[in-house]
């Protein structure tokens, strides 16, 4: 069985031709079983995140046409399609699903949300009866790859969104942020988001003050907080412990004395102030204040930023970790064929049988040719009987995966699945059991006396 | 015997401790994983050795500074152990497990040479004394660890560099509520160690024993403590100004702990 690996993402095609080939999360399970249906495929997976979209086949016979599946099925014509598309084959399409799994091939590498969309294609792929024993195994590798890079190296311990490092440095000060009172000052996107990404942390509370009151209103309405007139806002400003301000004022809102005010009333309590507003809203020298933690936009950017590059840092030795998933996945799929091994254990009992034969003529001699041949059906017969069981199980076992089974039964028979290890060992066999056999020779040589 | 467990319990504090390095610097979860168990382990090893220690000696006091080293170490990682499962920390661990290895170390020697025999180390308010004033040490060294703790990530936080190296530190919260804790329970330790201090030295000495500079120096601290203690309550003093309250009580206590060699009256010697 072989492996091909064909997509595109989004360092290879534009989102407008990514969005047109998107297959929404409900649809996977159909599109899957509309893969498989195709000639030749055994085994198949559809992987479809906002960012890339990939079929992974393991087929027989001739390489199956993937690209012209993705033309006709999307209606996307080849030529405009082709340029974006990338094939790998074999290993090089083990180590690739084994990146993406481990998100080292993520717009964000190392965002966690990767590794849950493969799974979720594992199972739409599952519940349609796509996935085998070769996808299985490949899939079991891949998650188990990419948690090793997850729990071996830093790649995710880091955030680098503006609102995730808000939420990481509110942690740093307050520990959990469970019944931490947020307050939002002004409107923007990006401090509502980070509003809503504190309130999804398990902040308690959220207040809310604007300018304009209506709008503070409907916010409260919104993330079902409480509003705060702006004209109170110094007077009860020190309630929150994050406050978030965003408004358009041209000059600072908060200066020292306010800050000093609050201290004082939340008697040296922290307080976490992230000044998103361009002009800011705060006065920097109020981070010089014992409790006063004041982070800017561009504060928290350089923050991300600089937890991007540790991501970096730390993808390299993810590489090195997938290099090492990838050779022990490949060696334990050429343990699991046995083909060689089923040959050499059949090669190797007929073996010992004919040297039996040959050590038995000259008692044998006397038998006329058609006992002769019964003896020759006979010891056969014996050989075949003795090997049909392990050679069952051997079976079973290459196709479950078993791989502890399969060298049992190797170790058995002593036997490591080449030829001339196998000839070494077994003649020492048919040696150790020629000895052993000796007195029940001798006795039968006195019964015929 | 009691030797043979310390021993053991010696060297998985030495372990722990490596631990506790690889755990909090480095990237491995294994080494999270073990460190506590390995304390524990440790823990109770030294339990066992100090029990032991005391039962053949047939007292429950520890005497001689061997014994002292020991019970003040097993405080220490007592404290420590607490500290871990409570606020799910190993930070603490990569001094107090180093300190109580090095303070373990010179009593698996063997027993100690100076000791001596007194009718009085079998009375319970020494005993009492005693290890409420070890506890109160203990107590007051996290109490430091703590506001120093809080200090530097104050400090990083500050400086918004967030070097890596210090990305071990827990949060501001956890250490501060570590530091108020730890110092409230040795104020409470320290006020029983010297209560039951003065019930002895009145008994056995008279109003002389209270002229001596361990005994002074002892009362300094604890007054120091209250004032400390007051200051942190009423204005929920952090950061810098309780590093430096912190340090002063702590200055006096090695003071106090060092001023056996000055003491005229506090050494028990046989008679």
């Amino acid at each position: 069985m072989k492996i091909l690996l064909t997509g595109l993402n989004h360092k290879t095609a534009p989102v407008e031709l990514r969005e047109r080939l998107a297959i929404a999360p409900e649809e996977l399970a159909g599109e899957t079983r509309a893969l498989i249906s195709h000639p030749g495929i055994r085994e198949g997976l559809i992987l479809s995140t906002c960012n890339r979209v990939e079929l992974l086949v393991c087929y027989d016979g001739s390489e199956p046409e993937l690209a012209s599946y993705l033309n006709e099925r999307f209606a996307v014509d080849s030529q405009s399609l082709q340029p974006h598309l990338y094939q790998h084959r074999e290993s090089e399409a083990v180590l690739h699903l084994f990146r993406v799994a481990a998100s080292l091939d993520s717009m964000v590498v190392g965002e966690p949300q990767i590794l849950g969309q493969v799974k979720q294609s594992y199972a739409a792929a599952r519940s349609v009866g796509a996935v085998g024993g070769n996808l299985e195994r490949l899939l079991q590798g891949a998650f188990s790859a990419a948690k090793k890079v997850r729990t071996e190296t830093q790649i995710g311990a880091s955030s680098v969104s503006i609102a995730s490092v808000a939420v990481d440095l509110a942690r740093k000060i307050f520990g959990s942020l469970e019944g931490k009172r947020v307050l939002l000052v002004g409107a923007g996107k990006m401090s509502e988001l980070a509003a809503r990404h504190l309130m999804q942390h398990g902040a308690g509370s959220l207040l809310i003050s604007n300018r304009t009151h209506e709008r503070a209103l409907s916010l409260a309405q919104k993330f079902k907080g409480h509003v705060v007139r702006f004209d109170d806002l110094h007077e009860r400003a020190d309630e929150a412990d994050i406050l978030i301000t965003s408004t358009g004022s041209p000059e600072f809102i908060f200066r020292t004395q306010h800050a000093q005010q609050f201290l004082h009333r939340r008697r040296n309590r922290p307080m976490f102030i992230i000044d998103i507003a361009v002009p800011r809203d705060v006065d920097p020298e109020i981070n010089r204040l014992d409790g006063i933690f004041l982070y800017d936009i561009d504060d928290l950017q350089s923050v991300a930023v600089s937890n991007l590059s540790d991501r970096g840092r730390e993808a390299q030795r993810a590489e090195e970790i997938l290099e090492q998933e990838l050779a022990r996945y490949q060696r334990r799929i050429e343990s699991l064929d046995i083909v060689p091994a089923l040959v050499d254990l059949q090669a190797v009992a007929e073996d010992i049988r004919q040297a039996e034969l040959r050590r038995a003529q000259s008692r044998l001699q006397s038998l006329t040719p058609a006992q002769q041949n019964a003896v020759e059906v006979l010891t056969r017969g014996i050989v075949n009987k003795f090997l049909h069981q392990p050679l069952r199980v051997l079976k079973a076992a290459a196709r479950e995966g078993d791989l502890v089974t399969v060298e049992a039964i190797r170790a058995a028979f002593g036997f490591n699945g080449s030829r001339n290890e196998t000839d070494i060992s077994l003649t020492h066999t048919a040696e150790t059991a020629n000895l052993s056999d000796e007195p029940a020779m001798t006795t039968t040589r006195d019964d015929h006396d | 015997m009691y030797l043979l467990w310390l021993r053991i319990a010696a060297i998985l504090y030495g372990i722990a401790s490596l631990s506790a390095f690889r755990a909090v610097f480095g990237h491995r979860s294994v080494w999270r994983r073990i460190c506590l168990p390995i304390s524990v382990a440790a823990w109770l090893f030294h339990v066992v050795s100090a029990v032991e220690m005391l039962v053949l000696a047939h007292r429950w006091m520890p005497v001689g500074m061997h014994e002292v080293q020991s019970i003040l170490a097993l405080l220490i990682v007592t404290v420590f152990l607490v500290i871990a499962l409570r606020y799910r920390t190993l930070s603490f661990g990569i001094f107090a497990l180093p300190l109580a290895f090095l303070l373990v170390v010179v009593p698996t020697l063997g027993p100690d040479r100076h000791t001596f025999s007194s009718p009085v180390i079998r009375s319970g308010w020494l005993l009492l004394h005693i290890t409420a004033l070890l506890a109160a040490y203990a107590a007051l060294i996290f109490s430091l660890l703590a506001s120093l703790f809080y200090l530097f990530q104050e400090r990083r936080l500050k400086s918004k560099r967030s070097p890596g190296f210090l990305n071990w530190l827990p949060p501001l919260d956890t250490m501060d509520q570590i530091a108020q804790k730890t110092l409230v329970l040795g104020f409470h330790c320290m006020t029983i160690g010297l209560f039951a201090g003065s019930i002895i030295a009145q008994e056995s000495v008279g109003p002389a024993y209270f002229a001596d500079p361990k005994i002074w120096l002892s009362f300094v601290m604890w007054g120091l403590y209250v004032i400390m203690l007051f200051v942190r309550r009423s204005t929920g003093l952090r950061g810098r100004r309780a590093v430096y309250l912190s340090s002063a009580v702590f200055v006096v206590m090695l003071c106090v702990w060092a001023a056996n060699l000055l003491s005229s009256v506090h050494r028990f010697s046989a008679p």
